[in-house]
């Protein structure tokens, strides 16, 4: 009854505040540069970007996994990519690679490490080595792009799109530093939008799950096993699968993608500060935010009993 | 309404019931508290508070001269000598080195934080790398060195903890605070999964997140802060840091996981409650009550800094 009025009162409310507003950034005939690119999402984004229409750059450390990749590309669609070879760490080369790619619509920062381990026992490099490759090689890449495409003659909607993950929602056993350094992911994010909305140039973050790569099928070898077991509760999935949604987010502008059922609900749980321009979507956070904490305190609750039951089974076994 | 209020004592009910990690009290009297970046600002309040508390403490930071300042001030106004320690914490061997000489930790207080806000566009690649090696590296080294004594300590029935300080600005980004938010935000997913790691050694995270607050190092980040910074952040309000201390110390105690300290901030944790842990049932009821309410809030926050921004922008073209 007081629903009835307030429903509406609330959508036509949120319809009126949304912002950033709404836009639709076109994906072909535009250049889409992506980090990352020679393997797992950055390939399938790079692969779902030619057949759309794009003109795509890959940047990655292996040259030789370059040329695999733009053969594949070549063989799949018969689109040319350009291919750059460079480490995400040494902003010279990075800068050097995005002046001959040029001028950039779509910046996907998507390179990523990730070494799960017990913070205890993780060794400091690996640390260091996800921070600089995750974290700050993503400032270095958005610094080396930032420039040209605040100076673009095409004053059209740009993207500067970041791959996080789960775990740059929640934090869970042996993801310390890869949680910190996509944690990180989400603080760039939601202020260089409000830096970079006057040049219309529009942030995502995509939250795909565990994901069937090479990347993941090394991080799953010595994935510490209270880890498999907590983040059964989300599921997998494919490559080519995140990079379709992944896209359809960047096309959107949504700021924050995710890429499944469980990413949903995640991301609701999480919508905190980040800005929302679907008031739809405003709309559903508002509705299911309150019930979505206490989906996730049980969650918290069933993986705090999970961990208490290892510890146990751990104690017996040494006695 | 009435629905609300029937079901209102099932939920609180429920929550009592699944809130992890239990409740805990972590006492201060009589136990080394260690804080890094304790010879100004928030650390050095910190130390007051904690020495008039009954603690042994230890504080660490760059500088002797000032080290040895505030073991005076602190002496002067207690009576009470406090252990120094010079080290940097971008030196892991300094650090483990001060932590080992301190002696077993007790409640680690990983404060030690740089700012420096700007424009990501405008802003040195230098600065940034230096946001993110002290405000989080820095925070690895630190916890990374204290935390073998901390797991082997003597009596494990006492509850330890460890605290790390983040901001307003590790809740939510905002404009010119790219890197610092960064480097804030990854500290929670450092916290989230810490504690999934540490609770079986009965050691219990904080994250506590304040406003601006009256301290040298804040005087010297206004003398720099974009007007637009200045702008969107006036909402957070400004606390003394003696303030900042007490009510520090007091979360630390209860073993909140979020420690909000002020009105703003209390709304800002409920908005970013997300999948972070709640040992309070009744903050619990609280964070589920009135998380639609916060998302509004949030969003309009986001509806007033954005046209902030596009007026500012504005007003810049018409000079």
């Amino acid at each position: 009854m007081l629903l009835l009025i307030l429903l509406p009162l609330l959508v036509l409310t949120l319809y009126l505040i949304v912002r950033p507003r709404p836009v639709i950034i076109p994906i072909k005939d535009s250049h889409v540069f992506i980090t990352g690119g020679s393997s797992g999402i950055g390939l399938a984004l790079a692969h779902q970007a030619a057949f759309e229409g794009a003109r795509v750059s890959l940047l990655a450390r292996s040259l030789k996994k370059l040329e695999e990749a733009k053969e594949s590309i070549r063989i799949s669609s018969g689109v040319e990519v350009s291919i750059f070879a460079a480490d995400v760490r040494d902003f010279d080369a990075v800068q050097k690679a995005v002046k001959n790619a040029g001028p950039i619509d779509v910046l996907v920062v998507n390179q990523g490490i990730f070494v799960p381990q017990e913070l205890e026992k993780q060794e400091l490099d690996e640390i260091k080595f996800m921070i600089d490759v995750n974290l700050m090689g993503s400032f270095n890449v958005i610094k080396a792009a930032l420039p040209l495409m605040k100076e673009r003659k095409d004053r059209g909607p740009n993207s500067i799109a970041l791959m996080s993950s789960q775990a740059g929602q929640v934090g869970i056993y042996g993801y310390t530093a890869y949680s910190a350094s996509k944690f990180g992911l989400r603080g760039l994010a939601e202020a260089l939008q409000q830096e970079v909305i006057s040049d219309n140039i529009h942030v995502s973050l995509i939250y795909p799950p565990d994901t069937d790569t090479p990347g993941f099928e090394q991080e799953n070898k010595t994935r510490p096993e209270l880890t498999k077991i907590l983040a059964a509760s989300s599921g997998s999935m494919k490559a080519d699968k995140v990079a379709k949604i992944a896209l359809k987010g960047i096309r959107s502008g949504t700021f924050i993608v995710p890429c499944n059922l469980e990413g949903h609900a995640l991301a609701i749980a999480t919508a905190g500060l980040s800005p929302q321009r679907s008031f739809l979507m405003a709309s559903v956070e508002v509705l299911c935010i309150g019930f979505l904490r206490i989906v996730a305190l049980y969650f918290q609750w069933n993986w705090y009993k999970d961990i208490e039951k290892w510890h146990e089974m751990k104690k017996v076994s040494e006695n | 309404m009435l629905l609300a209020l029937l079901l209102a004592p099932f939920l609180l009910l429920l929550l009592y019931f699944i809130v992890r990690p239990k409740p805990v009290t972590i006492p201060i009297k009589n136990r080394h508290v260690f804080i890094t970046g304790g010879s100004s600002g928030i650390g050095l309040a910190l130390a007051h508070k904690a020495v008039s508390e009954g603690a042994r403490v230890s504080i660490l930071a760059r500088s002797l001269p000032k080290l040895e300042e505030a073991q005076k001030s602190i002496r002067l106004a207690h009576g009470v000598d406090v252990a120094i320690f010079a080290a940097d914490v971008r030196d892991y061997d300094a650090v483990q080195r001060a932590v080992n000489d301190a002696g077993p930790i007790d409640v680690l207080v990983v404060n030690q934080g740089v700012f420096v806000p700007q424009a990501l566009e405008k802003q040195g690649l230098d600065e940034i790398k230096f946001m993110i090696d002290v405000n989080l590296m820095g925070s690895f080294h630190v916890i990374k060195a204290a935390l073998p004594s901390m797991k082997s300590r003597k009596d494990r029935r006492q509850p330890a903890s460890i605290a790390l300080v983040s901001s307003q600005a590790g809740q939510v980004g905002i404009y010119g605070y790219s890197a610092y938010s960064a480097s804030k935000f990854g500290l929670r997913g450092l916290a989230e999964a810490l504690q999934q790691e540490v609770i079986s050694d009965n050691i219990y995270i904080s994250l506590i997140f304040p406003p601006d607050t009256e301290t040298p190092a804040f005087e010297e980040e206004r003398k720099i802060r974009p007007e637009l910074t200045d702008i969107i952040t006036s909402s957070g309000g400004l606390l003394k840091a003696d303030e900042v201390a007490s009510k520090t110390l007091d979360g630390i105690k209860a073993g909140n996981f979020s420690i909000p300290l002020n009105l703003e901030g209390r709304m800002l944790t409920i908005a970013t409650a997300g999948v972070s842990p709640q040992s309070s049932f009744l903050m619990a009821f609280l964070e589920v009550a009135l998380a639609s309410l916060a998302r509004i809030v949030s969003l309009f926050f986001l509806w007033s800094a954005y046209r902030s921004v596009a007026k500012w922008h504005f007003q810049k073209k018409g000079a």
